[in-house]
């Protein structure tokens, strides 16, 4: 009876220790612009494969700096495509689900960022 | 901008939109010392005589319960539910779009692949019950007059769970290293394929062979025994879901079996880590090479670290050590069937619901046949992170307390009297080390 007890004592007080100790606090998103930007040239892009913090609904800005006309992808809810030409092309956008959305380029097959919303 | 209504091509991270935040340092370590903690409790605590025996165990189910689910219209009438959507799974694989809003990608890869984990672990066996491969060859069986039960053959018993695991490894190969898993030809080939080659095994070696080797039969089976019901001498029985864990039949090839599962799945996440993706787009290696090898790694890894825990077990000279990781595998299926549910659980239920709303339009033409198709998602999981992020962490946890008790369970049957403790240490150490790898991989990707 005793073991049970004591075994009984441990579980739940680590599992309260599990499930009490998480502490993300929303980001403040502030309505500040995250600025992201983005440069393809010669068949490579930086960033290549970078998390980027950034706030539910926070307004974004992908800044596209290309040297030839492509597009890239946005896997969020739903997917969506972004076409930009030679020259810098900036996309404004913003995530209102909490999640980790990839932002890829098809072309070169390269996850470019993934954006960590939350 | 546009919007693509669900995605017209082929995406390079599979049928998924976004992914789930990963969990803060601070609850990956409370969950680590909660593994650990818990471990040890059990190890120096829990009961010194083996208490499950699959003679004895658990009680009757109501007769009623019982006669029902043994009575010949329930059994026809799983057959038939698991029929229709493989009929209709095979005339959206057929007749249906080569895009990303046919149902049929929702259908494999997620209510089949994912859903029959916690089906199986709510009702028990259900692949074995709605299997469409068992209804065929049952029919081929009839139609015959001879025995369904009766092939050809005898199975090797050699054989055990192998083909199971090389098929397991064959589907997560399709869903996480292919490139062109989101195409309809590839995923269809191998489904045709999948099932050719169960009608074909049916056939020379009676429904034996899929008990033993269809791939998601012995997964669905092994996550069964971790449910409340079992079976004993054609009655119904309800036990507690680790004395159901020990009536876990030892074949050979189960270690591998369950080496896949958690392997593909700790290797689905380190994918998407910002590590192994800044890895595989800076050097010239090919990635798809890459991600190959790291697959198989991860697999054989998980099976290697587990095989030489169990061999390490001080047993008496009696007990042959290459024995010990089969008889030990039971228990990595709780570590498995927790980590399974903390990856894929907003996958399931907001892709799920995708794909029974995608599954209201099979052709791509804008009808609704099921009414399902004005239906919107709900994102209710996703909005709440935290409680995500606790429930998944507990999950890992659970699971993983499960399979130590497991485990001991097993060693005190197994282990002569002066090893008793110090000799589970080498598994226990093996254990911990999948919880802690699988809390480490859910917080860094």
């Amino acid at each position: 009876m005793r073991r049970h007890l004591a075994a009984l004592t441990v579980l739940v007080t680590t599992l309260g220790l599990a499930s009490a100790c998480s502490d993300d606090e929303p980001t403040d998103t502030g309505g500040e612009t995250k600025t992201i930007e983005i440069k393809f040239s010669k068949g490579t892009v930086t960033p290549n494969g970078d998390r980027v913090e950034v706030g539910v609904g926070q307004p974004i800005d992908l800044v596209v700096e290309a040297d030839e006309a492509g597009e890239i992808h946005m896997h969020s809810e739903p997917e969506q495509e972004f076409e930009y030409a030679a020259g810098t092309t900036t996309f404004e956008i913003e995530i209102d689900k909490p999640g980790v959305v990839e932002v890829e380029s098809h072309d070169l097959d390269k996850t470019i960022v993934q954006l960590e919303v939350s | 901008m546009t919007d693509l209504p669900g995605g017209d091509r082929a995406f390079a991270h599979g049928i998924g939109g976004s992914a789930d935040l990963p969990i803060s340092p601070s609850l990956a370590i409370a969950g680590a010392v909660a593994a650990l903690v818990i471990s040890f409790t059990v190890l120096a605590l829990a009961w010194r005589t083996p208490r499950y025996d699959a003679a004895t165990s658990g009680r009757p189910a109501p007769a009623w319960l019982d006669s029902l689910v043994t009575s010949t219209g329930w059994r026809v009438g799983l057959r038939v539910v698991g029929f229709v959507v493989f009929a209709y799974t095979a005339m959206v694989a057929v007749l249906g779009e080569d895009l990303l809003t046919n149902p049929f990608f929702g259908i494999v890869f997620v209510w089949w692949w994912v859903g029959l984990v916690p089906l199986s672990l709510l009702f028990g066996p259900v692949w074995k019950a709605i299997s469409p491969v068992r209804t065929i060859n049952l029919a081929f069986a009839k139609l015959s007059g001879s025995d369904p039960e009766v092939g050809v053959f005898d199975y090797p018993r050699w054989l055990g769970h192998w083909p199971a695991a090389v098929g397991l490894f064959a589907f997560v190969w399709l869903e996480l290293v292919y490139p062109f898993m989101t195409e309809l030809g590839p995923v269809r080939l191998w489904c045709a394929v999948y099932v050719a080659a169960m009608l074909i095994g049916g056939a020379l070696f009676g429904n034996t062979f899929y008990e033993r080797a269809d791939p998601f039969e012995v997964y669905s089976t092994l996550v069964g025994k971790m449910s409340v019901w079992g079976f004993r001498d054609g009655r119904l029985l309800v036990r507690s879901p680790l004395a159901n864990l020990d009536t876990v039949v030892l074949r050979p090839g189960l270690v591998a079996v369950v080496a896949v599962l958690f392997g593909s799945t700790a290797f689905d996440s380190f994918r998407d880590s910002t590590v192994w993706i800044k890895f595989v787009q800076s050097t010239t290696v090919s990635s798809y090479l890459l991600n190959n090898l790291a697959l198989l790694l991860f697999c054989v890894g998980v099976g290697l670290v587990f095989a030489v825990g169990c061999m390490l077990t001080g047993v008496g000279p009696e007990t042959s050590r290459r024995s010990l990781p089969d008889r030990f595998a039971h228990s990595v299926v709780p570590i498995v069937v927790g980590y399974v549910f903390a990856h894929y659980l907003t996958y399931l239920v907001e892709f799920g619901q995708k794909t029974l709303i995608q599954a209201s339009d099979p052709f791509g033409t804008g009808a609704n046949v099921l009414g399902t198709g004005d239906w919107t998602i709900n994102y209710w999981l996703s909005y709440h992170p935290t409680l995500l992020a606790n429930t998944k962490v507990a999950a890992v946890v659970v699971g993983h307390v499960l399979g130590v008790i497991a485990a001991h369970d097993r060693a005190v049957r197994l282990l002569p009297q002066r090893h008793q403790l110090t000799g589970q240490l080498p598994l226990l150490f093996a254990m911990v080390g999948f919880t802690v790898g699988g809390l480490y991989l859910l917080f860094a990707a």
